[in-house]
C-alpha cells in the first residue's frame, strides 16, 4: 500500500549530449546524430537503474520522432517507462493508437502519452496544423474520444467531430500491458481547458511549476474530479545550497552572455500557452525566487520549464514534500548538466524521499508527524 | 556495376503467420512475436536478402515502430517501411523516417501505398476516393522531397495540405543518401505517374513479361525503376513445387476462398482488381512459371512464380529482360522459402549476371 502512494519522478530526456549545462539557450541541429541517439540510450539506461519511473520523450522539429524512439530505448531498459509526447493534429488517431500500442508490445507496457497542445502556432504550422489554440483544445478533445473508444476496444468506432471523423475503426494489436488496458495519458496545461480536457480523457494534469499556495488553487478542480496532478520543472541541486545557489547564477550568467536577445525571442513566439504566460510573469517579479526554492532567472534564455527548484537534498526534499501538501503525486525533472541532475538526484535526494514516505506511511499520528520525520530538516 | 545487379526482397507480412492471408482480417493476429521476427531479419542478411517488407494496416503493429525495434537488432538488412499518406502529417513523416535512419544507420526504404480499400481507409478518418488518394499523395510526396532536399523551410499549399515554413532537425542520417530510397506500390496509370515523378522504383504485380513490357515502359523510359511483388513456390524439381502449391490451395481450403470474396468486393485497387480477374480465366497458368491458383484463397498478393531453381532463374530473366529488376518476394512459408532461394536460386542468378556483364554484347 505504501508502494501504490509514493510519489513519482519522472524525467525529461535531453535533446542534446547530456553534460552540456547550457543547453537551451541556443537550440540548432545536433552535429552527430548517431552518437547523440547513443547518448541518450546511455540517459535511459542510467534513469531506469536510479528508479526513475517514466521518460519523457518530448515532441517538436529540433528532436528525433518520440514515438519511434520509445520502442528502442523500451528495449534498451528494464524498468523505465516512456512517457511519449503527442500532438493532436499531425496524425490520425487511430494510426496513433496502433503505434502507442506497438510500443506497449515492445516493452510489457512501459508505455504513457504526454497529450500537448503545442505552444507555438508557428511551429505547428511546420506540420499543416493552422488552428488557433482554442480550436485545438476542441479538437484535442475529439481526438481523445477516438483514442478512448480504441482502447475500449468499442469497435467498431464511428465518429464524427468538427475536425475528426473516423468511420468503422478497428485495429487488432491491443495495448500490452500487465496492469492496464490503455496508456497512462498526462495533459500537459494550465488553463481551465486543460484541467476540463484531462478529466474528461487523462490520468494527470501536468503543470509547470510555480509556487505551492498559487498552484494549489488552480489545481482544486482537478484534484476534486479524480485526477493526479504533475508539474514540471528543471531541478537545480547541488551538495549544497550555496552550491546551488552559486551554480544557478553561473548558468544564468553564462546564457545572458550567449543570448542577449532570448527574453523578446522567446517572448514573441511561445506567448499562447497559458502555463508558459504564468511562468514569464514569476520570472518579472521583483524578485526572481517566488520561494525560498523555487527561482525563475533561467526562463528568460531558456523557457518556461526551467523554473527551477533549487538547493541541496534537505530543500529539494523539503521543496517537494511542500508540493505533496497541496496534491501533488508526480514531478517531472530535467537538469543542468542533465546527467549528472539525474545520477545526484538518484542516489542523494531520491533515497531521502523514500525513506520520509515510509517514516510518515508507519507512522499514524496527526499531520505534523510527517514533517517531524524528516532527514536533518533545517529550513 | 553493383548497382545494376538484381535487388530481391522478402516480406515480413505473414513471417511466422504463413496462412495469415487466408483469414478473415477482423481475425488477424495484432500481435506479431519480435523475437520470431527478428530471427527472420538474421537470417535475411545471410541470404543475401537487400530489404524487408513491413506492411501497413489495422490488422498489424505500426510499421515504423516494429521496423525501429528490428533495426536495433540487426546490422545490415534493410527496412522497406509502408505508408499510407492521409494518416500523418508529411512532416511528421519524414521525422519519423529520419529517426528511423538515425536508428539502423541509414537501412530504410519506403513503400508508399495509396491504399485498396476505402472501408478501412475510413478507419483513419481518411474518406477520399482512389483518384483524390493519388492527388493527395502527389502533394505528400511533394512535401516529403523538399524536406529532404533541405533547402530551407518549406512551403505548401494544395488542396489536401498545407505547410508553412516546415522544417525538422534530425536529418536522414545514411553513408549515401540523403533520402530514404521510395517505392511506390500500384498498378493505375496513376500509380504509374505518381512513380515517375516521385520514386525510385515502382512496385507492381506480374503479368505474362511481354505484357508487362507493354505497361511499364512509360516507367523506365523515366529512369523510374520497376519492381515485381510476387509470391515464390519453389522446390528442387517443377513436380515437387507443382505438388506444394495444390497442398497450399487446399490447406487454405474454403474459408480463405469466402474471405477473398469479400475482400475483392471491397476494393478499389487496380492491381488487387486485375489480379482476382487474371485468376477468373480458365488456366490458372499464365505463364510456364506464373500461377493465380492462389488468388482467390490468399489475394493478390499470392499471385506465384511455381517451379524449380531452375525454373525460378528462367523467370527472374525472363522478367529482367521485360525491364525488371527487382524482386519482392512471399514464401509459404517464408522461411524456407527464402532458405530455398538463398541456398539454390540467388547464386544462380548471380552467377548468370557475370556471364552477362563479361560477354561483349553484355
Amino acid at each position: 500500500m505504501a508502494t501504490n502512494s509514493r510519489m513519482r519522478f519522472h524525467w525529461s530526456l535531453p535533446p542534446v549530449a547530456a553534460t552540456n549545462r547550457l543547453r537551451g539557450v541556443n537550440s540548432g541541429p545536433v552535429p552527430d546524430q548517431a552518437a547523440n541517439l547513443q547518448g541518450q540510450l546511455e540517459f535511459c539506461r542510467r534513469a531506469d537503474t536510479l528508479g526513475i519511473d517514466s521518460m519523457l520523450l518530448p515532441i517538436g522539429y529540433q528532436r528525433p520522432d518520440p514515438v519511434t524512439l520509445a520502442g528502442v530505448f523500451g528495449a534498451a531498459t528494464e524498468n523505465l517507462r516512456f512517457m511519449v509526447a503527442a500532438r493532436s493534429g499531425v496524425v490520425s488517431p487511430t494510426y496513433f493508437v496502433q503505434q502507442i500500442n506497438t510500443v506497449s508490445a515492445l516493452t510489457n507496457g512501459r508505455v504513457s502519452v504526454n497529450a500537448v497542445l503545442g505552444h507555438s502556432s508557428a511551429e505547428l504550422r511546420y506540420y499543416g496544423d493552422f488552428l488557433d489554440h482554442d480550436e485545438r483544445y476542441r479538437r484535442t478533445d475529439e481526438f481523445w474520444t477516438i483514442c478512448d473508444a480504441l482502447w475500449r476496444r468499442d469497435f467498431p468506432v464511428d465518429f464524427a467531430g468538427d475536425y475528426l471523423r473516423v468511420e468503422g475503426a478497428t485495429i487488432n494489436n491491443q495495448f500490452v500491458s500487465p496492469e492496464r488496458s490503455s496508456p497512462e495519458v498526462y495533459f500537459s496545461g494550465s488553463s481551465e481547458q486543460a484541467t476540463r480536457i484531462t478529466l474528461a480523457h487523462g490520468d494527470s494534469l501536468l503543470c509547470i511549476a510555480e509556487p505551492p499556495d498559487e498552484l494549489a488553487k488552480r489545481v482544486q478542480p482537478a484534484l476534486d474530479g479524480g485526477v493526479e496532478i504533475s508539474i514540471v520543472c528543471t531541478q537545480l541541486s547541488r551538495p549544497t545550497r550555496d552550491e546551488a545557489v552559486r551554480a544557478a547564477y553561473d548558468i544564468a550568467r553564462e546564457a545572458a552572455e550567449r543570448s542577449k536577445n532570448a527574453r523578446q525571442h522567446f517572448r514573441r513566439d511561445k506567448v499562447e500557452s497559458e502555463g508558459f504566460q504564468r511562468a514569464y510573469e514569476l520570472s518579472e517579479r521583483d524578485s526572481l525566487w517566488t520561494t525560498p526554492y523555487l527561482w525563475s532567472g533561467l526562463v528568460p534564455y531558456m523557457g518556461p520549464p526551467t523554473v527551477a527548484m533549487v538547493g541541496g537534498p534537505d530543500e529539494i526534499v523539503d521543496a517537494i514534500f511542500e508540493y505533496h501538501e497541496v496534491g501533488v503525486s508526480q514531478f517531472l525533472f530535467q537538469g543542468r548538466p542533465d546527467l549528472d541532475t539525474l545520477i545526484f538526484f538518484g542516489e542523494e535526494i531520491l533515497p531521502r524521499i523514500r525513506r520520509r514516505e515510509d517514516a510518515s506511511a508507519t507512522s499514524n499520528g496527526p499531520p505534523t508527524a510527517s514533517s517531524a520525520g524528516k532527514d536533518g530538516g533545517h529550513g | 556495376m553493383d548497382d545494376m545487379r538484381l535487388r530481391f526482397h522478402w516480406s515480413l507480412s505473414a513471417v511466422g503467420d504463413t496462412m495469415r492471408r487466408g483469414k478473415a482480417q477482423t481475425t488477424m493476429s495484432g500481435a506479431f512475436d519480435l523475437d520470431t521476427h527478428a530471427a527472420f531479419c538474421r537470417e535475411a542478411e545471410r541470404c543475401g536478402i537487400d530489404s524487408l517488407l513491413m506492411a501497413f494496416g489495422f490488422t498489424r503493429p505500426d510499421p515504423f515502430t516494429w521496423s525501429a525495434a528490428l533495426g536495433s537488432r540487426t546490422e545490415k538488412i534493410n527496412f522497406l517501411t509502408a505508408i499510407r499518406s492521409g494518416v500523418c502529417s508529411p512532416t511528421l513523416f519524414v521525422q519519423q523516417v529520419n529517426t528511423l535512419s538515425v536508428i539502423t544507420g541509414g537501412r530504410v526504404y519506403i513503400n508508399i501505398v495509396a491504399g485498396r480499400a476505402p472501408g478501412e481507409h475510413a478507419y483513419y478518418g481518411d474518406f477520399l476516393s482512389h483518384d483524390e488518394r493519388y492527388e493527395r499523395t502527389d502533394e505528400f510526396w511533394r512535401i516529403c522531397h523538399a524536406l529532404w532536399r533541405g533547402d530551407g523551410p518549406v512551403d505548401f499549399t494544395g488542396r489536401h495540405y498545407r505547410v508553412e515554413g516546415a522544417r525538422i532537425n534530425t536529418p536522414f542520417l545514411s553513408a549515401d543518401r540523403d533520402r530514404p530510397r521510395i517505392y511506390l506500390g500500384g498498378n493505375s496509370e496513376q500509380a504509374i505517374q505518381l512513380a515517375v515523378r516521385h520514386a525510385d522504383c515502382l512496385l507492381t504485380f506480374p503479368d505474362a513479361p511481354k505484357v508487362l513490357a507493354e505497361r511499364i515502359r512509360p516507367v523506365l523510359d523515366s529512369g523510374t525503376k520497376v519492381g515485381l511483388l510476387v509470391s515464390m513456390i519453389a522446390k528442387p524439381t517443377r513436380d515437387e513445387a507443382l505438388d506444394a502449391a495444390a497442398e497450399l490451395i487446399a490447406k487454405a481450403g474454403d474459408t480463405a476462398r469466402d474471405v477473398h470474396r469479400n475482400v475483392r468486393g471491397g476494393t478499389d485497387s487496380v492491381g488487387f482488381r486485375s489480379m482476382y480477374q487474371m485468376a477468373d480465366n480458365d488456366s490458372a497458368w499464365v505463364t510456364r512459371y506464373l500461377w493465380t491458383g492462389a488468388v482467390p484463397y490468399l489475394g493478390a498478393p499470392a499471385i506465384s512464380l511455381v517451379g524449380s531453381a531452375d525454373d525460378m532463374v528462367e523467370a527472374i530473366f525472363e522478367y529482367r529482360d521485360a525491364g525488371v529488376t527487382e524482386f519482392l518476394f512471399t514464401g509459404f512459408p517464408d522461411l524456407e522459402q527464402m532458405r530455398f532461394f538463398a541456398a539454390e536460386v540467388l547464386p544462380r542468378v548471380r552467377e548468370r549476371e557475370r556471364e552477362s556483364a563479361s560477354s561483349p554484347t553484355g
